[in-house]
């Protein structure tokens, strides 16, 4: 395990003995048994359980709406008591939302992705595993309401001030506001991950404008989960602080406004919707070209269409809120943005068709629940339109019209094509073929099913039933129409039964498949099947959109080790760095192994959920110092640490290590995770002007309570502080590390200097946060100073100790770079957060 | 400064996503504009839509047209220039800059046939 990267075995030249090299890399990447199987950080194995687990939850979710239908199929029914059906009903929403739908679509991400693009692994392994962990206890916790009769029960949108203390005294707010959070620490994990995976990690040669569309589909997602999800977290922070300490944020008597709520709350929603949609879009640009057999129509426009709707998506939430009041004009507005979204809708759903016209369309099983998107999805989306236009929004507002349209677009929109994507890529999973018999009757089962129960409800919505009501007068007319919802209801279960029936059965009894079954062009058929953990034995150059269509032989050259990276003696696992442009090689990327500490920490941040539901609070602030602890012992093991890189050489030629350079993954990382942080912070501004500018109790005293000798004072330490870091780092571009031990340890003063300053700043304010929104948010907001500044000192410590220990210097420059975009997030924030709620009252005042 | 440059180059992919952020800042500024106008000076109703408010909301649209619509002829321009990875860069920009003027020009309408605040 000492040797260093031998030359790249020229093509058509075959490594001495194939088998060995399999070996050898089986022996790096392999996963563990027993008890060590829950260190594994391999892509492969965590995107089939994230996939495994996802559909759990949709069962229970499955089987929470069956009883919802149960409940309705007749008038006057009294099977469940109103509470019992409004946890019932808050709960089928909430886990087909945040623990199937988008876990679901993440799993396949990570699974696919990296085979897609000619990667061995996603580039932040042990993320992906804290991602997992974090899904799994989360969606425990939250579930585990349903078993203690505790379950929320305001509706899966927690509308205050029905979610507020005052009318939702139990626990159950507390569940979803706690569990959900935990859980988005999965999604955000995974949006940066996927990201930075995509736009460093493909192979070489894949510039941006080869890429499969699914990739793209991914990056759109990732980046609007990256954007989308932190309103939502702010939200919760906010609603729970509201209900365990009294600050009241969305209370009008206390200067707080409860459609801020609202607004935080579909800043994340509606843009949700679309991170559901895109990803389930991307199956279906993969699927259809390989089913027509000739390549998409429009590779361009499809581009076109996802960043547009990327966008679009996030200009949209308030179409959900055309009841509250808002301005004719400003429901103008966005009732022309929702409209303008259905242009990116069109061209795809235009662009399908397109390339199955000129195509030769083959009909086997994925293709018909493809057929089947495509007919429920244009319903969906033509309703949806119907319902940006205000005045008819405002008819069937809040009515079972609604609740059709909804399920029209996530359950034709994501459903459809996520079975259609699992039977394409079944075999790839298993080595064998799925039974057409089953899935044939699933599929039609499932379709009937569906627009039985939907199709109907749009007919009850418009008769006026309204949601969310647990049983309903036999005069009111709406008994058949319920009725055959019901029934179309367990039709559609029956259908997802023997679809699920057919995945089960096939892993024993079905056709071992060819390989490449479907005469696919996508680089992930040349996986073995099923698919080993390092993925590709050498890692090929991709020049072409259709590498398998133009290069047929491929699966065997790569697994003959006739590309790249085909070595394994140096003990690392290692794949491509390249340029995101041009595919360019630019390092070898290094990735950690199996480890225990993404599940310690996990764990640690379960104890934090479950003491925080509890209220015991001292516990919970020694498990966050746990987690904290985890997660620093885990980030310890990284760049040049022994365990990271166990031999640094690389042959002469290749380019070198990440760590060995300025522009790492890592780097990339942490933009992306600054910019979630950047959406948050955003987020918490409007929360704060929106309140100021529009809550009718609004309290700005006289004089702002906050010491602006004190905020300057700190600010510029912590500016002080990011000027030396950058200059350490400008010599370290250099090549000179001398003095950047005692550099390190001095910048993590000043950065301690701020936060104790800022501290002070924030005793000395008196504020009185349960008594007025106006204190309780600038409370969070200096919170959110000391936080960030904590955090940017306490790396920079560490960074200093790894000096000493030869980590880090001028041999591995990287991990300074990676901290100084924490200091400039922190230099930059914190100057807006003085501007804000320090400078700004005093120059406008109340 | 070079990689400043090279990145607003009108074949940087950092185009797809520049037409589509103006488009967004525009929305956000008319609708927390017009939140702000309706709490600092809200007009007379009796105005109609012949109000400070809409006449500022208006300006602030035409300059957002005219700056997407000049990126968009921009970016049409260099992707004649140019073959392959930089071509296709130019020309889906081209097609992002010519959606956001048109999501501007479209969602801008209402400022000329309703009246604020009401």
């Amino acid at each position: 395990m000492t040797t260093i990267n031998r030359e790249v075995t020229p093509p058509g030249d075959l490594p001495e003995n194939p088998q060995r090299l399999h070996n050898d890399l089986h022996e790096i990447w392999g996963n563990p048994r027993g008890l060590k199987a829950l260190t594994i950080v391999n892509h492969t194995t965590l995107g089939l359980r994230f996939m495994v687990t996802g559909m759990v939850f949709f069962l229970i979710g499955g089987l929470l709406a069956m009883l919802v239908r149960t409940q309705l199929a007749l008038s006057d029914q009294d099977f469940m008591t109103p509470d019992i059906y409004n946890q019932v009903t808050t709960m089928h929403g909430t886990v087909m939302m945040f623990l199937f739908a988008i876990p679901m679509l993440e799993g396949l991400a990570i699974y696919m992705i990296p085979k897609m693009i000619g990667a061995r692994d996603l580039v932040c392994p042990r993320l992906t595993s804290l991602g997992y962990w974090c899904y799994l206890f989360g969606g425990i916790i939250l579930t585990f309401s349903l078993v203690l009769e505790m379950a929320p029960n305001s509706g899966w949108f927690m509308y205050t001030p029905l979610s507020s203390s005052e009318y939702s005294p139990g626990l159950g707010s507390d569940f979803w506001l706690l569990g959900i959070t935990f859980v988005e620490i999965s999604a955000l994990s995974a949006g940066v991950e996927l990201v930075v995976s995509i736009l460093r990690t493909r192979t070489q040669g894949m510039a941006l404008h080869k890429m499969p569309l699914f990739a793209w589909y991914i990056l759109a997602m990732a980046l609007m989960i990256v954007v989308g999800f932190p309103p939502l977290i702010l939200g919760s922070i906010l609603l729970e602080l509201e209900r365990a300490a009294g600050m009241p944020f969305f209370d009008v008597a206390g200067g707080g406004d409860p459609i801020l709520w609202q607004h935080l709350f579909w800043l994340f929603g509606h843009p949700e919707v679309y991170i559901i949609f895109l990803p389930a879009a991307g199956i279906v640009s993969t699927l259809i070209p390989v089913f027509a057999g000739r390549p998409i129509v429009g590779y361009g426009w499809v581009v076109f269409a996802i960043v547009t709707t990327g966008f679009i998506s996030f200009g949209l939430w308030v179409h959900h809120m055309f009841t509250v009041g808002i301005p004719q004009l400003a429901q103008a507005f966005f009732s022309a943005a929702s409209m303008l979204v259905a242009v990116p809708t069109a061209i795809q759903v235009f662009v399908w068709l397109a390339t199955l016209w000129l195509g030769k369309p083959k009909m086997k099983l994925p293709m018909l629940w493809i057929l089947g998107f495509l007919i429920i999805f244009v319903c969906g989306g033509l309703t949806g339109v119907m319902l940006a236009l205000v005045p008819f929004n405002w008819q069937v507002h809040d009515t079972h019209f609604v609740v059709a349209h909804m399920h029209y677009v996530l359950v034709g929109g994501m459903f459809f094509p996520l079975i259609a994507g699992l039977y394409y890529w079944l075999p790839l999973f298993s080595g064998r073929m799925p039974s057409e018999t089953l899935g044939k009757w699933g599929f039609w089962l499932t379709f009937i099913g569906f627009n039985t129960t939907f199709l109907i409800m749009h007919w009850t919505g418009l008769l006026g039933m309204p949601r969310r009501v647990y049983s309903y007068d036999a005069g009111m007319g709406w008994d058949i129409f319920n009725l055959i919802s019901s029934v179309g209801g367990f039709i559609m279960s029956a259908g997802i039964a023997m679809v699920l029936l057919d995945f089960a059965l096939h892993f024993r009894f079905g056709k071992p498949a060819k390989p490449n079954p479907w005469n696919a062009d996508g680089l992930e058929w040349a996986n073995s099947m099923p698919p080993s953990a390092y993925n590709f034995v050498s890692l090929p150059k991709i020049e072409t959109r259709h590498p398998l269509w133009d290069d047929p032989d491929l699966p065997r050259t790569i697994a003959e080790g006739q590309h790249s990276l085909a070595v394994a003696t140096h003990g690392r696992r290692e794949m491509w760095g390249t340029d995101p442009l041009t595919g360019k090689v630019r390092e070898i990327i290094h990735l950690p192994g199996n480890s225990w500490w993404p599940l310690f920490a996990a764990m640690a941040l379960a104890v934090v959920c479950i003491s925080l539901l509890t209220r015991l609070y001292p516990l919970a602030v020694i498990a966050v110092v746990v987690a904290g602890l985890f997660l620093l012992r885990w980030s310890w093991e990284n760049g040049a640490h022994p365990k990271a890189a166990p031999d640094a050489r690389v042959a002469p030629g290749d380019p070198p290590l990440h760590s060995r350079t300025m522009d790492g993954p890592g780097l990339w990382a942490m933009s992306i995770t600054m910019l979630a942080n950047g959406s948050f912070f955003l987020s918490y501004l409007f929360g704060w002007f929106y309140l100021w500018t529009v809550s009718p109790e609004w309290r700005m005293p006289e004089v702002s309570p906050l010491s602006l000798v004190g905020l300057l004072l700190a600010g510029g330490a912590l500016t002080v502080g990011a000027g030396i870091l950058e200059k350490m780092i400008s010599g370290l571009r250099q090549q000179r590390d001398a003095g950047l031990s005692l550099g390190m340890f001095s910048i993590s003063a000043l950065g301690f200097v701020q936060v104790s300053i800022t501290l002070w700043v924030l005793l000395s304010a008196d504020l009185a946060v349960t008594e007025n929104s106006h204190d309780a948010i600038i409370m969070v907001g200096l919170a959110y100073a000391l936080f960030h500044g904590g955090l940017g000192a306490v790396l920079t410590l560490l960074q200093g100790l790894r000096v000493g220990y030869g980590y880090v210097g001028a041999h591995a420059p990287f991990e300074p770079a990676v901290v100084a975009q924490l200091w400039r997030y922190n230099v930059a924030t914190f100057w807006i957060i003085v501007g804000a709620l320090a400078v700004l009252p005093r120059v406008i005042g109340s | 400064m070079t990689i400043v440059m090279q990145r607003l180059h009108l074949t940087h992919p950092l185009h797809f996503v520049i037409g589509l952020t103006l488009w967004s800042a525009w929305f956000v500024t008319v609708y927390g504009g017009h939140a702000v106008a309706c709490e600092v000076m809200p007009p007379d109703p009796e105005q109609g839509v012949f109000t400070l408010v809409n006449a500022l909301l208006l300006m602030v649209s035409l300059a957002a047209v005219a700056l997407l619509a000049a990126l968009t002829v921009g970016c049409y321009r260099m992707s004649k220039h140019h073959a392959g990875r930089l071509s296709f860069n130019a020309r889906v920009s081209a097609g992002l800059y010519l959606f956001s003027t048109f999501g501007v020009l479209f969602a801008a309408m209402p400022i000329i046939g309703i009246p604020p605040c009401l």
